[in-house]
């Protein structure tokens, strides 16, 4: 989830209104957002923002629109649809074009080459004039930018964004697929020139990004028409044009990717947060050689969204409450969404800003962020249902009964190990292959301190002996949990099983006493079991048994073999019962 | 005041010396043995168990010097000293050269030197031009023979005293000065004394022991009172001419090993019986999941940011399952490509029906209402404490593996608010909140969603959870048409808060220790 840092007055400026600090972290629950760092002394406070699919808030611009809209003076009496022609609630962003009413663009123009289609097909931008760029705003439109390409864009892969200086640039601007080697520019941060192939292997960011094309024989290519270069999306800007300063007045932001819809909405987010900063917007037409959902020829900022109808009762449904048209539209324009009603069906727009109404339940929701929770009181659930637990949870409950009263000190472990936990320490060399083989291990642990799941509960039990040497003797611990296995048969290639494994630690501790204890346990769970000799290098050959029920293995109890202890370092002799507590639970029921 | 619980707290030991000594007594260790036929050790606890109650002051700390006899001291008493010796030798068989008394007397050389050295300063022996050693008749009785003489008779009553000893204050002043110049300290050879000092501490009945002396008279305590019944008292009936001793019930009872639940386990299972109170019935199931149940099936995008390679720990072998339930599996598909038949417009791509077997480690609870969709009852309540997996560095506040604790609600009926009407309950009768707010919030698999926050009457408000309305984009594909709640619940910190913890990872400690040690607060 997004964190972005802003200064409070500018965000109060683009909210219309000032708050306190409480009144701020109330008026953030309609965003769903969370401050994270409260306002320090040079005026900057840091925000948390929850909403994945609502990266419209994560600019100081789009989170001060969406408070002025629901907060501000004009919340309560904010006209609707001032213009029909207009998606947007306030016509404030008349520069969009629809599919089928494209806006005027001048020579504002990108053409793409065909070679792009199979590489990194979209790309949508716009132009900017107005005043100076402030330093606020160039560190606000590059906080934009990153959130919008990292967490939006997945880290530049579905979405990355250039600004460039529009006077340095001759339309149309060519989008290009170039070979990596012969083609060279100066990047930005660099004062030489260096191929595209050189760029993705030496140059920070080219090292950070460039993965997403390396696999591809020719990279994407940004230039004007007389051959300046723009970028080399989604890696880098020229040191040239693709250098912003403050107090530059043209901008040209393109934003290039693999999927369209997103990034014309991202598209949308930047040129509406730079309209709401005082900017006019100049929309740019792309020319495709191919078929894109919006046809061949697109002028972006484009509104592509598609109006969302339910009935209102649906919503009422959902929210278990009356609602009534008009109010429901009013609630709705807080949220920044037009909507009309025709006779108990309600048809919303989603902003320009916004995509995020795959279905009429995500309108619901704005109604009830609109409404406000308040509007909803709690009511109890009147349904009766009989509760229960799982019959593994009570059998669970019936061992760690018999085992507290046998002495045992209950325990619980994380279910993560390494590999010398769970095998090296456990199994002599030429074992250890095939007990690893036994494992659930992870393809992408983060530490080999947590690589494996464990197999068993006995590691862990002698892992607890060796840190609790302090600890006055006997020492008597089970845990009951799980453990994962291998199981080929198993649709998952693994079982998960709710087991038991105790451990006595004691200059006493020995075959005899476990066997004893295992022999009370069945005894008390109503079932027989027969002990069989089994070879198990982890116990103290001779005296370790399998234990059979109906013919069936269902566990293991023995002395722990010294040279495990001494591989856990532990200096007293340990006996250990496992048991699969799911085979014992269904062991009656055998024949 | 004396209380009767300072009577029967006396030990027999006690007992028998308060009964034994009156005012003005002088007791120590070696007057209790001497007297009672104590031994030392149980001289010294019945003194100083009687200090510990203000019974006995210690009156005076003296320290006693002893001279114990050594080995060679006996060899002095039984074959003469040095000086007798060579005084002897020369008288029968001198005169004589120095090394052949030596010889003779059986004595070191150096020893038979200092010898000479002595007496012929007294004049008894003297030494000719050709160092033959005469004995020369004593001009008479000195002071100097004497000496020798008392040496002589000290080392034979040492030889007759208990243990060697000779105690200091009953030597005369002479005998003093003579036995501390022929004394070594402790533990030097050569000498035929050793010094041995030793602190002797006495004590006086107070005023207190007086009155504990008469109050013991009074109740006919004798010190023969029984400590333990046994078996063969009972059998015997011999018990009903005992009198049984009076425990001290203050001493602090020795440690014993328990056998216990786990109070982290314990503080779990009170969660589960809580719900199940509450009418919900537990699901379960495995920890090695698909991609389809544990993030497809919740209409989370394959293109997701939380379905990173960064969030997820995926399995090494085998990669993928099998296969993935039908029709679940179609209807999850076309429910993300293009919103299939639940009014949505889906997340138009192309879902990946090779990646969606990729088996991984369950990462949150939800899979398994997920999974618990399609047969589960309507109206019904469902819950689960489940463990969940999470590719996080380690610390006070990340785990790699953790529980969480999920549930979903199914009713024709069940809306916003027995969402949060259900809500409330929970934070009533799972965390004993005193006020409850709930905010909306986000999650990717309920629409609308709500945050719970509560005011817990130790923490302060804090988030307990989140909840919501399934979307239908997660509930028709499985079959269900119905609205269904949802829930997830923190309760990791309210463990924590029970337990007196402040790290997640102390609450699956492998230090037998602390868990033994470790208590959570009584339920109820």
């Amino acid at each position: 989830m997004p964190k972005i840092e802003l200064q409070q007055d500018e965000l109060f400026r683009y909210s219309g209104r000032e708050f306190s600090a409480e009144e701020l972290e109330e008026a953030l629950t309609m965003a769903k957002a969370e401050i994270d760092d409260p306002v320090d002394a040079n005026g900057l406070i840091k925000i948390e923002l929850n909403d994945t699919n609502r990266p419209d808030l994560w600019s100081t611009a789009g989170l001060g629109r969406a408070l002025r809209l629901y907060h501000g003076s004009s919340a309560a009496g904010t006209k609707v649809g001032v213009s029909a022609s207009s998606p947007d609630i306030a016509g404030r962003y008349e520069f969009f074009s629809r599919p089928d009413l494209p806006k005027a663009v001048g020579e504002r123009r990108i053409v793409v080459d065909s070679e792009l289609a199979e590489r990194r097909p979209y790309i949508a931008a716009f132009a900017v004039s107005g005043p100076p760029i402030a330093d606020v705003l160039l560190n606000d439109l590059i906080q934009t930018q990153e959130k919008l390409c990292w967490n939006y864009g997945r880290k530049r892969k579905a979405i990355a964004m250039g600004v460039y200086r529009e006077n340095r640039i001759q339309y149309p601007v060519r989008y290009s697929a170039a070979d990596p080697d012969s083609t060279t520019f100066v990047p930005l941060g660099l004062d030489a020139e260096l191929s595209l192939r050189q760029i993705i292997e030496q140059h920070p960011k080219g090292r950070e990004f460039g993965g997403i094309v390396a696999a591809l024989d020719k990279f994407p290519f940004l230039t004007d028409n007389t051959g300046a270069v723009l970028s080399f999306p989604p890696v880098i800007n020229s040191a040239d044009v693709g250098a912003v300063q403050a107090g530059d007045t043209n901008l040209f932001i393109e934003m290039t990717g693999t999927d369209l819809k997103p990034l014309l909405l991202a598209c949308a987010i930047v040129a509406c947060d730079l309209a709401d900063a005082g900017y006019t917007v100049h929309p740019v037409e792309v020319e495709y050689p191919y078929d894109t959902p919006f046809g061949r020829s697109v002028v972006t900022p484009l509104y592509f969204q598609k109006p969302v109808t339910f009935e209102l009762g649906d919503a009422e449904r959902l929210l278990g409450a009356e609602l009534h048209e008009d109010e429901a539209v009013q609630k709705l324009s807080k949220m920044g969404v037009r909507a009309e009603t025709v006779s108990g069906r309600i048809t919303a727009y989603p902003p320009v800003y916004r995509n995020d109404f795959l279905h009429p339940v995500d309108v619901v929701e704005d109604l009830m962020i609109g409404y406000g929770m308040d509007a909803f009181p709690s009511e109890p659930p009147q349904d009766f249902t009989v509760g229960r637990l799982t019959g593994s949870e009570i059998f669970s409950r019936e061992v760690k009964t018999l085992l507290v009263g046998m002495g045992y000190q209950e325990m619980i472990f994380n279910y993560l190990g390494s590999q010398r936990d769970f095998i090296d320490n456990m199994y002599p060399d030429d074992q250890r292959a095939v007990a690893t083989g036994d494992c659930v291990r992870i393809a992408n642990p983060m530490s080999e301190n947590f690589e494996f799941v464990r197999p068993s509960i006995i590691p862990q039990l002698l892992g607890a002996e060796s840190v609790s040497a302090h600890a006055v003797y006997p020492h008597y611990i089970f845990e009951v949990g799980k453990v994962a296995v291998r199981d080929t048969t198993n649709n998952y290639g693994s079982r998960t099983v709710t087991a038991l494994g105790a451990v006595v630690a004691d200059a006493e501790a020995g075959f005899n006493l476990v066997s004893s204890q295992a022999a009370a346990l069945f005894f008390y769970l109503g079932l027989e079991y027969e002990p069989s000799v089994v070879d198990d290098p982890r116990f103290l050959a001779g005296r370790v048994a399998a234990l059979l029920v109906k013919g069936q293995r269902v566990g293991v109890l023995g002395e722990i073999h010294p040279q495990v202890l001494e591989n856990w370092g532990v200096t007293v002799p340990c006996a250990v019962i496992e048991l699969d507590l799911d085979l014992l639970r269904t062991a009656g029921d055998l024949d | 005041m004396r209380t009767d619980d300072d009577i029967k707290s006396l030990h027999p030991l006690e007992v028998t010396v308060l009964r034994r000594y009156g005012v003005g007594d002088v007791l120590t260790a070696a007057v209790l043995q001497a007297d009672l036929g104590l031994n030392v050790g149980q001289s010294n606890q019945a003194l100083s168990w009687l200090a510990a109650r203000d019974s006995l002051q210690e009156h005076n700390r003296r320290v006693l010097t002893r001279y114990e006899i050594t080995e060679l001291g006996r060899d002095y008493a039984e074959h003469g000293t040095p000086e007798e010796r060579v005084q002897a030798t020369a008288r029968e068989h001198g005169p004589l050269p120095l090394p052949r008394i030596a010889e003779l007397t059986g004595l070191p050389n150096k020893d038979v030197g200092s010898a000479f050295g002595k007496l012929s300063k007294l004049g008894i022996l003297g030494m000719d031009g050709e160092k033959q050693v005469s004995y020369a008749a004593p001009p008479g009785p000195s002071a100097a023979q004497a000496d020798i003489d008392m040496v002589r008779a000290l080392l034979r009553r040492a030889v007759s005293a208990p243990q060697g000893l000779l105690e200091e204050n009953e030597l005369a002043e002479d005998e003093r000065r003579l036995i501390g110049e022929i004394s070594k300290k402790r533990g030097s050879a050569g000498a035929a004394f050793r010094v041995v000092e030793s602190e002797i501490v006495e004590y006086k009945l107070t005023e207190n022991g007086m009155s504990l002396r008469a109050a013991v008279e009074a109740a006919g305590l004798s010190g023969e009172e029984v400590g333990t019944l046994t078996p063969a008292m009972l059998r015997e009936g011999s018990w009903k001419e005992k009198s049984f001793r009076s425990y001290s019930i203050q001493v602090p009872p020795s440690r014993i090993l328990i056998g216990r639940r786990n109070p982290y386990c314990s503080y779990l299972d009170q969660v589960k019986d809580k719900l199940v109170s509450l009418g919900f019935e537990e699901f379960d199931g495995p920890l090695v999941e698909t991609e389809f149940w544990n993030s497809d099936a919740l209409f989370m995008p394959q293109f997701h940011s939380a379905r990173d390679i960064h969030d997820v720990y995926y399995v090494a072998d085998p990669t993928h399952a099998q296969e993935i339930q039908e029709p679940f599996l179609s209807h999850v598909a076309a429910t993300h490509e293009d919103g299939w038949d639940t009014g949505s417009s889906g997340w138009d791509y192309g879902f990946d029906r090779d990646f969606t077997r990729r088996l991984i480690l369950r990462s949150q609870g939800t899979v398994m209402s997920a999974k618990t969709l399609h047969e589960a009852k309507v109206p019904g309540k469902y819950f689960g404490i489940l463990r969940c997996f999470r590719y996080d560095q380690v610390d006070a506040t990340h785990l790699s593996d953790f529980y969480q604790t999920e549930g979903i609600v199914l009713g024709e009926d069940v809306n916003l608010r027995t969402l949060m009407g259900m809500l409330e309950m929970f934070a009533v009768e799972l965390a004993g909140a005193t006020d409850v707010k709930c905010v909306p919030g986000y999650f990717p698999f309920t629409e609308p969603s709500v945050e719970i926050h509560i005011k817990h009457p130790e923490l302060g408000w804090f988030e307990l959870g989140g909840a919501g309305i399934f979307r239908p984009e997660v509930t028709e594909p499985m079959g269900v048409s119905v609205p269904v709640l949802a829930w997830g619940l923190g309760i990791d910190r309210m463990a924590l808060m029970h337990l007196g913890l402040n790290d997640l990872r102390e609450l699956f400690s492998p230090n037998i220790e602390n868990v033994r040690l470790r208590t959570g607060k009584q339920a109820g």
